[in-house]
């Protein structure tokens, strides 16, 4: 935490936690910036790039970044929902289908909310913030 | 006076040979000039601001119509707009289900329907020109893949069973089969796609627009500024204003923060602004609709609303402060929705009321159960639990079911005059359910004023703007005072058609 780097990352976060400041759990240190305890590979050989493009970031990973690795198929698959709940699955949902970019939901450096949390209280226990 | 004229007088600069364009004093027009050297960083024939119904129908219509290179531009991450949240009813005379079903209807009937809902100031030609093209629009959406209830309704105010709904009861059903269409057909689909303005020709014609492009929701410092040039036109389809408080608010004072909205978040205006900049016709701004029938408990339009409107008739909403009813609960949706906003604490804070049912109505609709089911509405057994979880003094409440219920058995409403008909024999009795209501700001009637052939029209000179469309939500003075429910679709579809054929000659 002591040696974030991103102001709007900080103010993420404090904002989603006022007074209890922590992150999800799978969001940790990963020295000069909060990142996701699974891509701890990319931080430690500081492979920006992978997500960026470039080696020093000063923008936003494009949308289809995460899909170099990340299948939506599959993920779809994951969060299956079944019955009248078939269409709250977050992958594959009534609104958008599968086009929602990753990021709208999940943050590398910081913690978010689903988006479909904007209007419905559907629960999605396994979602890490 | 022409446009240029109009433009100089508003402090216009014009031509900078060394970046190909002159902008306008900051606060000014949004609009530029282009001379010979404008660098153009993409190029189309159509451009389309907005993913709603009305560009995504004229993109798939452009394209029907040999355009080669078309590109629908979206600001948020997601496509769909407004119309991919929105409830999926869609009304349109002489379909094939009022055939199979023996309904009698007319464009001339639904355009009445319409005039009346308009109260004096809606544009007739332009209702006749939507309702004839109605059905060939919900045949575009059948051909893409919307699926569609097989029984017709009959919403408010019309006057035969007209209205279609897809079958997952939202306009996602009809956004992504269209999405799916464009991407079939090569309509180019471009999130993030922020419009920032106008491009000039030389002949004040829009030849192009400039789009931030990737662009994030609310950091406006986010992506860079693009050059599009679109060599046939250019088409906005970008929605109402519902979402911007200042513009609500300039409009309608009481239209403020603590009142919520169904819209989604992208639905803030600024295309239209921009269209009034360049000279185009504000009409009916003050005409905005707000739903009685929303929920505080959830965005959107929610579950709570279809439900509400079911179960008003035969319900009482209650002042959680007084414990006694504060209004008809089946009057017009302005009175309600006023109503609603006079519920304050005692430090004049809002203090949302509750709609009281006996549980044995409100589950014959089957938004009952979500409601239960997604805690935006509850069950009890008792009126003390009702006036424990809200606060209510219950003495109050209980005089008042009581005398409701007097009200119910004489078929009189003493109180508010609430008409009795549709309550007959229904006692207010448990077990209960319960919603909290608020009002959203749910439509804007208002906009930039177009003609039958979707262009926009100068208000300096009345005609229409030349290389400049408009298409949906952001058009102004087509419905009037008051938009009919599920007359929202046939017009987007239609007008983002029309556009389309006009664009490219058709």
């Amino acid at each position: 935490m002591k040696s974030l780097i991103s102001c709007s990352a900080v103010m993420a976060m404090l904002l989603a936690f006022s007074s209890a400041v922590m992150a999800g759990d799978t969001l940790v240190s990963q020295g000069k910036m909060m990142g996701r305890s699974y891509h701890q590979q990319l931080y430690t050989k500081h492979q920006c790039a992978t997500c960026h493009g470039v080696d020093k970031p000063v923008s936003r990973a494009a949308d289809d970044s995460c899909l170099k690795c990340h299948s939506v198929d599959k993920l779809a698959q994951q969060t299956a929902r079944q019955g009248d709940e078939q269409w709250q699955n977050p992958h594959n949902n009534l609104h958008y289908g599968k086009d929602v970019p990753c990021t709208e939901c999940h943050g590398e450096h910081a913690v978010k909310q689903p988006i479909c949390k904007d209007c419905h209280t559907f629960k999605f226990s396994k979602f890490q913030e | 006076m022409n446009k240029i004229d109009f433009l100089t007088r508003r402090n216009f600069i014009k031509g900078l040979g060394a970046t190909g364009v002159a902008f306008a004093a900051p606060g000014m027009a949004n609009a530029i000039v282009a001379d010979d050297s404008i660098h153009w960083d993409e190029q189309v024939e159509m451009a389309i601001i907005g993913s709603g119904f009305a560009g995504l129908a004229a993109g798939i219509e452009a394209t029907k119509h040999g355009c080669k290179a078309v590109t629908i531009y979206e600001k948020m991450a997601v496509y769909g707009g407004n119309s991919a949240i929105n409830g999926g009813l869609f009304a349109a005379p002489n379909t094939p289900l009022q055939k199979e079903k023996g309904i009698q209807d007319s464009v001339d009937t639904m355009v009445a329907d319409q005039l009346k809902s308009g109260r004096g100031v809606a544009d007739e030609k332009l209702l006749r020109h939507i309702a004839s093209h109605a059905s060939d629009a919900l045949q575009m959406t059948i051909d893409a893949g919307a699926e569609y209830y097989p029984y017709l309704q009959q919403l408010g105010g019309h006057s035969v069973p007209r209205t279609y709904q897809t079958k997952v009861s939202c306009g996602a059903g009809i956004t992504q089969p269209l999405v799916r269409e464009c991407r079939k057909l090569g309509v180019k689909l471009q999130n993030r796609s922020k419009f920032e303005g106008f491009i000039l020709g030389k002949d004040a014609a829009v030849i192009g627009i400039r789009i931030r492009y990737p662009y994030y929701f609310e950091d406006e410092n986010s992506g860079k500024l693009l050059h599009i040039r679109a060599s046939k036109g250019v088409l906005m389809a970008t929605g109402g204003f519902a979402q911007n408080v200042n513009l609500r608010m300039a409009q309608d004072p009481t239209l403020t923060a603590e009142v919520g909205c169904t819209n989604a978040k992208g639905a803030t205006g600024e295309g239209m602004l921009e269209m009034f900049r360049l000279g185009a016709i504000p009409v009916h701004l003050a005409y905005i609709q707000s739903g009685p029938w929303a929920s505080p408990d959830e965005g959107g339009f929610g579950y709570v609303s279809n439900y509400a409107i079911f179960n008003f008739p035969h319900s009482i909403a209650v002042n959680c402060l007084t414990g006694k009813r504060f209004m008809n609960e089946i009057a017009d949706r302005k009175t309600r929705a006023d109503a609603e906003l006079a519920c304050r604490d005692s430090a004049g804070k809002p203090l949302p009321p509750i709609m009281i049912t006996s549980y044995a109505h409100a589950k014959e609709h089957p938004t009952c159960e979500n409601v239960l089911k997604y805690g935006v509405g509850w069950k009890f057994d008792d009126l003390q639990s009702i006036a424990k979880r809200f606060n209510i003094p219950l003495q109050p409440l209980q005089q008042q079911v009581d005398e409701y219920n007097a009200y119910v058995k004489d078929g009189e409403d003493k109180q508010f005059g609430k008409s009795m008909a549709k309550a007959k024999g229904m006692y207010i009795q448990a077990p209960y359910t319960v919603v909290r209501l608020w009002p959203k700001v749910h439509y804007c009637q208002g906009g930039v004023q177009v003609n039958a052939n979707a262009e926009v029209l100068d208000s300096n000179t009345g005609k229409a703007i030349k290389g400049l469309y408009a298409a949906g939500e952001v058009c102004g003075g087509i419905h009037g005072v008051s938009r009919l429910g599920s007359c929202a679709i046939p017009e987007c579809m239609v007008m983002g058609m029309t556009a389309a054929r006009s664009i490219m000659g058709a």
